[in-house]
């Protein structure tokens, strides 16, 4: 049976481009991963690499345009009332899930209760949500205990977020990610299988009712073009660079720095830049070691390292990177320059006396860093001799990422870990903020600057408060950023409709061969 | 000769129960939990204990053992942690990749071993002796994943003749054409192993050229060139044996690091992504098959010495 | 004296093999000497310089940190010296003492061999693979890793040489002048069994180079720190067009190690004891 259904697969190929020769919609989209992800849940799973795949398979009710905003994907509109204490969403009601069956409140429902009790960012809404109920076929009430400013941005935030899926799915659904059999959503491309270390594919979902209006960012109309969507694990980064240029790929993700001088000028490799940037994050341990709340020698840890000879040497080319410590990037409305005079002194021997007057007297002070990530290894390498150079006696311990993972949620093994973290376009949405995240910082500053900071829901009103809290970060160093890093992509000349950069995580709606 | 297997048989069971409790042991001992794996970044402590509690991993290690043992015998592997899939269908689609990777890798040796290996033998102690045993050596001598980059970079992005990496499953789209894939890997892990057969051949070539029964054999008055001929094919036989071995050895040892590098889905790369992802099930299953099958392979090879070489008894 | 004439002998007439022993000792002086030799730190970096191509004063050029990669192929020397004759040694001692103890006395071979066949259950690489994920990466780990993976080997045939010679007239003799059980191991059978030991000794100095290499591409070997030829490989191989030094002067120096362990093992297995020769099996 198999053996026959490739013979007639290949005779037709073969028949097929010896006739046609054209270029037409369809065909394969071969797309170049770093690895695999953990699974394809959205409610759960916060790796960029399946939100890169999954974010074509489901919807949630919202998602952003290009300039980060939320705009309505499967909800048609909200009415909120004026206490901002209830919201009514409207479901649009031509929307089918990939087994055939239309999607309406009940899904809505469901999938939001599994999220907000299970999901890894549900509870930052959950936390004021009274109640969720479907008061109609196609509309779903959401009462909040008090207003939530950022309730919108975190919906439209599908990593980790609140993918719209089939009742029957989330049904009995816990904080385990659903088994790959259940993969159903409402995306252009419907999940087709997982095979181990080799792909997993998506099919184009022939039944998929788009959004309307221009396309503008993820929002507006979705046309899935390709027939397949192969996503291919290839950790190593040289291999992936060369199966591009080979032919092999047709795109190919998170590409090292210093290659892309060489890319960029060779013409059968497209780059592109990701809008977002994202940033390395050294947390401290507020829970255990030398570092729990000795807020001043933080800061002499803080004072002794000079952040751009890290991002030289780990990233490369200065087009790449900007040794900024906002939190945000400069042209985001959440840009601040609130404590970041602090973010780069590289002042040894300031932080030398800073650290005496804390009352440090060279306990060894435990980094833990993974070399998964190149990166992430480098960085540290340059700031623990900044940080010797300044008298700090720095125990670097260098593992796989399982280990840290496990390593740094025991509060005994460490003071110091590297991880880096995504762009996120609303800062409630970033690890230190979560009083759960290793790190554990849970002071009672930061706790009244965030009820404010989510209770309003004037823009104007949270940006300052955001400012503070950044101001906060600076002051008691729960985490340094170690600055902004442009990661890109590469791609064959041949896409068409990638646009300039990607906003977020790369989608292949609107792209065609 | 059945006796004898059946004995060897036997004697496997004990070696692979003591085999399967190291593994098990030193897999649970490397830091790092499934859970906290597959929960990212937000789980909290709760949430990675509840789902340890659910998947039996807080239960004694002895339990854990005896309740996985007790499955394998029943032919159930269990399930795999990171792809919520049968170990069994995770293990079979990486082995389609390995078994091809390894028989096209085995045709390498053959082709290439053999006839220089005998070619080294005829002419022995002249320049192409030298060079064919100096050569085999020196390719013997380099790291596969310099070569394996090495090809990729002149065949698959200079010269564009094989592709570079990964390998489309021979039932997909393609069929047996996808073969070309697999091309690059297996001469990267022919290299080394085409070195040994090489002298393998030679010098068992040369051994038997000064040998008792083909001197009685010529004394005897049979032609030499039927002597010649009859005794380098038996030999070659013995090196073909002798490669088979090599082969599947190196498709677990030596593969692991060419998957890597090439990005096949194959087995080598399976161990190494799921040690990395702390996927016991998946760990513990392949090893137990890769053993199974290292334990036959030798086997089998020690069984066909005794057929082809007649100083081999197996008492 | 005459120990080391008779080996000297051995490369009479072998220009590659002693091509070899030249390239060989030049590693050892650059191991022993590196700290003299190195014109920078190998651990020191200096963003402004990284990726400097071949020449002054970078004779090897640096890596992307701006390390000077002549310095650390010096460093690496040590390390690759330091690696071999470490799994040399645990490989030999352990594994020839289990090889050993096993022949001579049934009983304890009963048991002692059966280990060691669980052990060469496991492909090579594999069992690397796996203790190296169980410890932590280090170079003494690194060191029993490769070692205890030969030893199984090594075990196996110090078993069969041993059995051959424990019937031999000479431990006969020295049974009836009354010597003890370690006197006979250790003075009467070890002694026969110097050359062929030496010879199984370069072979797995040379494969532990290829499989420290291995083990370091795949993130399981040295600490990354560490600068050896292997990490040099791995760490820097994203820039294979880009910086193309950077890898061809590690891979040159592992080829030329291994190649030339190889070629002074080849000849030292020709001019062993016919008795012994089909025993070892080397490259």
């Amino acid at each position: 049976m198999k053996l026959r259904n490739w013979a007639k697969t290949t005779v037709l190929a073969g028949a097929m481009t010896a006739i046609a020769g054209f270029a037409f919609a369809g065909g394969t989209l071969r797309y170049a991963t770093v690895g695999e992800p953990p699974s394809l849940d959205q409610h759960v799973v916060t790796s960029d690499l399946a939100t890169t795949i999954a974010h074509h398979i489901f919807e949630g009710l919202y998602t952003f345009d290009s300039t980060n905003s939320p705009v309505p994907l499967l909800a048609s509109g909200e009415i909120v009332s004026e206490d901002g204490k209830t919201i009514v969403i409207a479901l649009r009601d031509d929307v089918t899930f990939h087994n055939g069956q239309a999607m309406t409140s009940a899904d809505v429902v469901a999938s939001l209760n599994r999220w907000g009790k299970y999901g890894s960012r549900g509870g930052l809404l959950f936390g004021n949500v009274e109640s969720v109920e479907a008061s109609g076929p196609y509309e779903v009430t959401i009462r909040l205990s008090s207003p939530f400013g950022p309730w919108k941005n975190i919906m439209a935030f599908i990593n980790g977020g609140p993918a719209i899926y089939p009742a029957s799915v989330v049904e009995g659904a816990g904080k385990e990610p659903i088994a790959p059999e259940n993969y159903i959503g409402t995306g252009p491309y419907k999940f087709e299988e997982w095979q181990a270390n080799r792909h997993v594919e998506l099919i184009r979902y022939d039944d998929y009712a788009s959004p309307s209006g221009d396309a503008d960012g993820y929002g507006g109309a979705r046309v899935a073009d390709f027939d397949t969507l192969e996503f291919i694990p290839v950790p190593d980064v040289g291999t992936r660079v060369a199966g591009l240029k080979a032919g092999d790929y047709d795109y190919a993700e998170s590409i090292p720095g210093d290659l892309y001088a060489d890319l960029e000028a060779d013409s059968s490799v497209t780059t592109i830049l990701n809008g977002g940037p994202i940033f390395g994050l050294v947390f401290m341990n507020s829970k255990d070691g030398p570092l729990k709340e000795n807020f001043a020698l933080r800061r002499a840890i803080q004072t002794a390292i000079n952040k751009t000879p890290a991002l030289q040497v780990a990233i490369g080319p200065k087009n790449l990177w900007r040794a900024n410590g906002s939190f945000l990037p400069n042209g985001n409305v959440w840009y601040s320059e609130s404590g970041t005079e602090n973010f780069s002194k590289g002042d040894a021997a300031a932080a030398r006396a800073m650290a005496k007057e804390a009352g440090y007297n060279g306990e060894p002070i435990k980094f833990m860093v993974s070399t998964n990530y190149p990166f992430h290894y480098d960085t540290a390498i340059v700031y623990t001799k900044q940080l010797a150079q300044a008298g700090f006696n720095i125990d670097l311990q260098v593992y796989d990422w399982a280990t840290l993972i496990e390593k740094r949620a025991q509060p005994d093994q460490w003071d110091l870990f590297f991880t880096h973290h995504g762009f996120v376009p609303d800062p409630i949405l970033i690890s230190v903020m979560n009083d759960n995240y290793p790190g554990w910082w849970t002071t009672a500053e930061k706790a009244a600057l965030k009820v404010r900071f989510t209770e309003s829901s004037d823009p104007a009103e949270r940006q300052a408060i955001w400012s503070e809290i950044q101001g906060l970060i600076y002051e008691q160093v729960p985490t340094m950023k170690t600055g902004d890093v442009y990661s890109y992509n590469i791609a064959s000349p041949k896409l068409q409709g990638l646009g300039e950069a990607t906003l977020i995580w790369p989608s292949f709606w609107n792209v065609s061969k | 000769m059945f006796v004898y297997t059946f004995n060897r048989l036997l004697a496997l069971i004990p070696t692979l129960l003591a085999a399967s409790i190291l593994v098990f042991l030193f897999i649970h001992l490397i830091p790092g939990d499934p859970a906290s794996i597959l929960l990212g970044d937000t789980a909290t402590p709760e949430e990675i204990a509840e789902l340890t509690r659910a998947m039996g991993l807080d239960k004694p290690l002895w339990t854990q053992y005896f309740i996985w043992l007790s499955n394998v015998v029943q032919g159930d592997l269990g399930t795999s942690v990171f792809f919520r899939e049968p170990v069994l269908a995770v293990i079979a689609s990486g082995a389609e990749t390995s078994i091809l990777l390894a028989c096209m890798t085995m045709m390498w040796i053959i082709v290439l071993g053999i006839p220089i290996g005998i070619l080294a033998a005829t002419r022995h102690g002249t320049w192409a002796d030298q060079l064919a045993s100096g050569g085999a050596m020196l390719f013997a001598s380099v790291p596969t994943f310099w070569l394996g980059l090495y090809l990729i970079l002149i065949f698959a992005v200079g010269l564009g003749w094989f592709p570079s990496s990964g390998f489309p499953s021979i039932t997909d789209e393609g069929g047996v054409f996808n073969l070309r894939y697999l091309m690059l890997p297996s001469l990267t892990l022919a290299a080394p192993n085409a070195a040994l057969i090489i002298r393998l051949v030679r010098a068992s070539m040369l051994d038997v050229a000064r040998e008792d029964h083909v001197r009685t054999a010529r004394a005897k008055g049979l032609h030499p060139a039927r002597v010649a001929i009859k005794h380098i094919f038996r030999n070659a036989l013995i090196a073909v044996a002798a490669a088979f071995g090599f082969t599947f050895a190196a498709l677990v040892s030596e593969a692991v690091v060419t998957e890597t590098v090439f990005s096949l889905p194959g087995i080598g790369r399976l161990v190494v992504q799921s040690i990395l992802r702390r996927d016991y099930p998946v760990i513990q299953g392949v090893i137990l098959i890769i053993v199974i099958f290292y334990m036959l392979i030798n086997l089998l090879v020690d069984l066909a010495y005794a057929r082809l070489d007649p100083r081999v008894s197996l008492s | 004296m005459s120990a080391i004439t008779s080996f000297l002998a051995i490369f009479r007439g072998r220009r590659l093999a002693t091509f070899g022993l030249i390239w060989l000792l030049i590693v050892v002086v650059a191991a022993v000497a590196a700290p003299l030799l190195a014109p920078f730190d190998p651990l020191d970096f200096d963003p402004m310089v990284r990726l400097s191509e071949p020449g002054w004063p970078y004779i090897f050029g640096t890596d992307h940190f701006g390390r000077d990669s002549l310095s650390r192929a010096l460093f690496g020397a040590r390390m690759a010296v330091l690696i071999g004759l470490g799994s040399v040694l645990v490989a030999l001692s352990t594994g020839g003492l289990i090889g050993m103890l096993s022949a001579y006395s049934t009983r304890l071979g009963h048991v002692l061999m059966r280990l060691v066949d669980v052990l060469m259950a496991f492909p090579a690489l594999l069992l690397a693979l796996v203790l190296m994920a169980l410890l932590e990466r280090s170079v003494l780990n690194t060191i029993i890793v490769i070692g205890v993976v030969y030893a199984t080997t090594t075990a196996r045939i110090l078993f069969g040489l041993t059995l051959k010679l424990k019937n031999e007239v000479f431990v006969d003799a020295a049974t009836c002048s009354g010597a003890g059980h370690a006197s006979i191991l250790f003075r009467h059978i070890l002694p026969n069994l110097i050359s062929p030991l030496l010879v199984q000794a370069s072979f797995i100095f040379a494969f532990s180079q290829l499989q420290a290499a291995a083990l370091d591409f795949l993130g399981l070997g040295l600490p990354p720190e560490v600068p050896s030829w292997g990490n040099m490989l791995s760490e820097e191989r994203i820039y294979i067009t880009r910086a193309p030094w950077l890898l061809i002067f590690p891979g040159a120096l592992i080829i030329l190690s291994v190649f030339s362990m190889n070629l002074i093992g080849d000849a030292m297995r020709d001019s062993l004891d016919p008795r012994f020769k089909d025993d070892i099996a080397g490259v």
